[in-house]
C-alpha cells in the first residue's frame, strides 16, 4: 500500500497493486459464496 | 503549473489514441473509458427518463389511459433498474475514471486492461436487459426490488433478467477493485491519505461499499435462479424455504446502494463549493469521517425497509434509531459545506447553482427519510407515494444534480472550451422547478394514502397527479438543454489550465484540455503543495 513512487523499482509497485487487487477480489468473492452458504444453512 | 506534466511522449512508445472504432473498444487509457462510461449513462438517462414519462403519461389522469397495466409494471421496474444501475452508477464511475488518476497525480488506473472490460461488459448487460421488453411475457414486472414469489413469475425475461445483473455487478466489482487499487497504490508522493481530495476520498469509501455489497446481491439472485431453474427452495415456503430471507439479503445490498449513489456526489460537491466560496473546504478530515461513519451505518439499517414485514419490538428499535443516527454524519457534511460558504467570495456559476440546489433539495430527502425512519410512522408511510417522493429527492435533485455540477466543472477541463454559461443556467432553473413540481406533490399523496407502482388511482388524488406529471415532462424537456450545452461545448471560449478563479487539487495543473497522458512522472511535492494553496 505504498506511494506511485518513480524511485521505487517497477517490481515493487506491480506486486502491491497485484496485491491488493487479489485481497479485494477475494473480500468479493467471501462475501459471494458466504451469503449463499447462509442461504443453504438457514434452508 | 502547467510544467508539472512532463512532456515525455518522445521517450514513450504510446502516442495518442488509436483511430476509429478500435480507440474504444480497446482503450486502457482512463479519459477514454471515463468518456464511454459518461456518454452510456446520458444515454441509459434519456431511456429510462422515457420509460418515466410513459409512467408520468398514464398517471396524468385517473383511469387507465394509454398502456396495459402489466406493461406499466415493467416499466416501473424497468425505470429504476436502468436508472440506478445504467445511469446513476456508471455516470459516477466516469467522473472517477476521469478525475481521480488526474487529482492523486497518477498517469493511468492501476489495472487499466480490466478497466477496459469493466465498461465494455455493461453495454452487454443492459441490450440483455432492454431485449427483455421483446420477449413473450415482457420485461420483468416485480419491482427492481425483486421479490420472490412475485419475481419468479416473470416469463421467458427471468434468466436475462438475472444474467444482466450478475454482469452488472461484475462490472461494478472490477471498477471498485480498480479505484481502490488505484488509490492506495498510485498517489503522488506526499500525497497522504488525508490530504487527498474529498471526490477521491469519498470514492475510496464507495469502492469498499461496492465490494462488500454487490456480491451479496448477485448472491441473491444467483439464489432465485436456482429457485426457478434447480429445484432449490431458498425463498419458497412451500419447500421450507423463506421469502422474507430474500428482502433481508436484497436489503443489505440495497441500503448501501444508495449510499453508493450519494457518496460520490458529496464529493463532488465538496470539491465544487469551496472553488466557488474561494475558501478551502471547511473540516476536511470530519468530512471524510463522517464519509466514513455513514458507510459503517449503512450496513446496519437494512431492515428500515421491512418495517411492515413484522419483526420484534427490539428490532424495530435498533433499525430506527441507527436509521436516525445517520442524520448526524450527514448533518456533519450539510453543515460543513454552509461553513465553507460563510464568509466565502461566492459566485453561482452552473456548477455552484446545482450543487447549492443539491445542498438544499438533498436535505429533503433527507427529512423526509427522517420521517420514514420512525417505525410506527412508517407502516402509514410504507408503500405510498410518499417512499418515491422521498428517494426521488435524493436521487434526482441528490445525486443526478451533483452529476450535473461535476459535468459543469469539470467540462472545460475535458474540452478544453468554457461551455454555454446561459444554457447552463437555464438548465439548471428550469431542471429545479420542474424537479420541484415533479416530486413534491408526491408527499402529499402519499400522506393522502396513494399507493405506489399502480396504474390507475382514486378521483381524489387527480390534481397533485397532473402536477406531477407535468413536471416531469418540463423536467425531461429540460434534459435537452444539457444536451445543447455538450453539443456546443467545443464551441465557447478556450478554457485556461485552472478553468476558475480559485480551485485547488493537481487535476488544475495540467493543461485544458487535458493531454491523452497526464502524469507520465509524478508531480513534485512543490507543484502538489502549490496546487492545493
Amino acid at each position: 500500500m505504498t506511494h506511485y513512487d518513480n524511485s521505487k523499482p517497477d517490481t515493487e509497485q506491480r506486486r502491491n497493486i497485484r496485491r491488493t487487487a487479489l485481497i479485494m477480489a477475494g473480500i468479493a468473492v467471501a462475501f459471494y459464496v458466504g451469503f449463499i452458504l447462509m442461504g443453504v444453512l438457514r434452508a | 503549473m502547467t510544467t508539472t506534466v512532463a512532456d515525455t511522449h518522445e521517450e514513450h512508445d504510446h502516442h495518442g489514441p488509436e483511430k476509429g472504432i478500435r480507440r474504444w473498444l480497446f482503450t486502457t487509457n482512463h479519459k477514454d473509458i471515463g468518456t464511454m462510461y459518461l456518454v452510456l449513462s446520458l444515454i441509459m438517462f434519456f431511456v429510462g427518463g422515457a420509460m418515466a414519462l410513459v409512467i408520468r403519461s398514464e398517471l396524468m389522469n385517473p383511469g387507465l389511459q394509454f398502456v396495459h397495466p402489466e406493461f406499466f409494471n415493467q416499466m416501473t421496474t424497468m425505470h429504476a433498474l436502468i436508472m440506478v444501475f445504467g445511469a446513476v452508477m456508471p455516470a459516477f464511475v466516469g467522473l472517477a475514471n476521469w478525475m481521480i488518476p488526474l487529482m492523486i497525480g497518477a498517469p493511468d488506473m492501476a489495472l487499466p486492461r480490466m478497466n477496459n472490460w469493466s465498461f465494455w461488459i455493461l453495454p452487454v448487460a443492459f441490450g440483455l436487459l432492454a431485449s427483455t421488453l421483446f420477449m413473450p411475457g415482457g420485461a420483468p414486472a416485480s419491482g427492481w426490488t425483486m421479490y420472490p414469489p412475485l419475481v419468479l413469475q416473470t416469463g421467458d425475461a427471468f434468466p436475462f433478467l438475472i444474467f444482466s445483473i450478475h454482469l452488472m455487478g461484475l462490472s461494478s466489482i472490477m471498477g471498485a477493485i480498480n479505484i481502490i487499487v488505484t488509490i492506495l497504490n498510485m498517489r503522488a508522493p506526499d500525497m497522504w491519505l488525508l490530504k487527498m481530495p474529498m471526490f477521491v476520498w469519498t470514492w475510496l469509501i464507495t469502492a469498499y461499499l461496492l465490494i462488500a455489497v454487490m456480491p451479496v446481491f448477485a448472491g441473491a439472485v444467483t439464489m432465485l435462479l436456482t429457485d426457478q431453474f434447480f429445484g432449490t427452495s431458498f425463498f419458497l415456503a412451500a419447500g421450507g424455504g423463506d421469502p422474507v430471507m430474500f428482502q433481508h439479503i436484497f436489503w443489505f445490498f440495497g441500503h448501501p446502494e444508495v449510499y453508493i449513489m450519494i457518496l460520490p456526489a458529496f464529493g463532488v460537491v465538496s470539491e465544487i463549493i469551496p472553488t466557488f466560496s474561494r475558501k478551502p473546504l471547511f473540516g476536511h478530515d470530519s468530512m471524510v469521517y463522517a464519509a466514513s461513519s455513514i458507510a459503517f451505518l449503512s450496513f446496519i439499517v437494512w431492515a428500515h425497509h421491512m418495517f411492515t414485514v413484522g419483526m420484534p419490538l427490539s428490532g424495530q428499535l435498533f433499525f430506527m434509531f441507527a436509521t436516525m443516527l445517520i442524520a448526524v454524519p450527514t448533518g456533519v457534511k450539510v453543515f460543513n459545506w454552509v461553513a465553507t460558504m460563510w464568509r466565502g467570495a461566492m459566485t453561482f456559476e452552473t456548477p455552484m447553482l446545482f450543487s447549492l440546489g443539491f445542498v438544499f433539495l438533498f436535505t429533503i430527502g433527507g427529512f423526509s427519510g427522517l420521517m420514514l425512519a420512525i417505525a410506527p410512522a412508517d407502516i402509514q408511510y410504507h408503500d405510498s407515494y410518499f417512499v418515491v417522493a422521498h428517494f426521488h429527492y435524493v436521487l434526482v435533485p441528490g445525486s443526478v444534480f451533483a452529476l450535473m455540477a461535476g459535468a459543469y466543472y469539470w467540462l472545460p477541463k475535458w474540452t478544453g472550451h468554457m461551455y454555454n454559461e446561459k444554457a447552463g443556467k437555464l438548465h439548471f432553473w428550469m431542471s429545479t422547478i420542474f424537479v420541484n413540481l415533479t416530486f413534491f406533490p408526491m408527499h402529499f399523496l402519499g400522506l393522502a394514502g396513494m399507493p405506489r407502482r399502480i396504474p390507475d388511482y382514486s378521483t381524489q388524488f387527480a390534481d397533485f397527479n397532473w402536477m406531477a406529471s407535468v413536471g416531469a415532462i418540463g423536467f425531461g424537456l429540460s434534459q435537452l438543454i444539457f444536451v445543447y450545452v455538450l453539443l456546443t461545448a467545443k464551441k465557447g471560449a478556450k478554457a485556461t489550465d485552472r478553468v476558475w478563479e480559485a480551485p485547488r487539487g493537481l487535476e488544475w495543473t495540467v493543461p485544458s484540455p487535458a493531454p491523452y497522458h497526464t502524469f507520465d512522472t509524478p508531480p513534485v511535492k512543490r507543484v502538489a503543495e502549490e496546487a492545493f494553496e
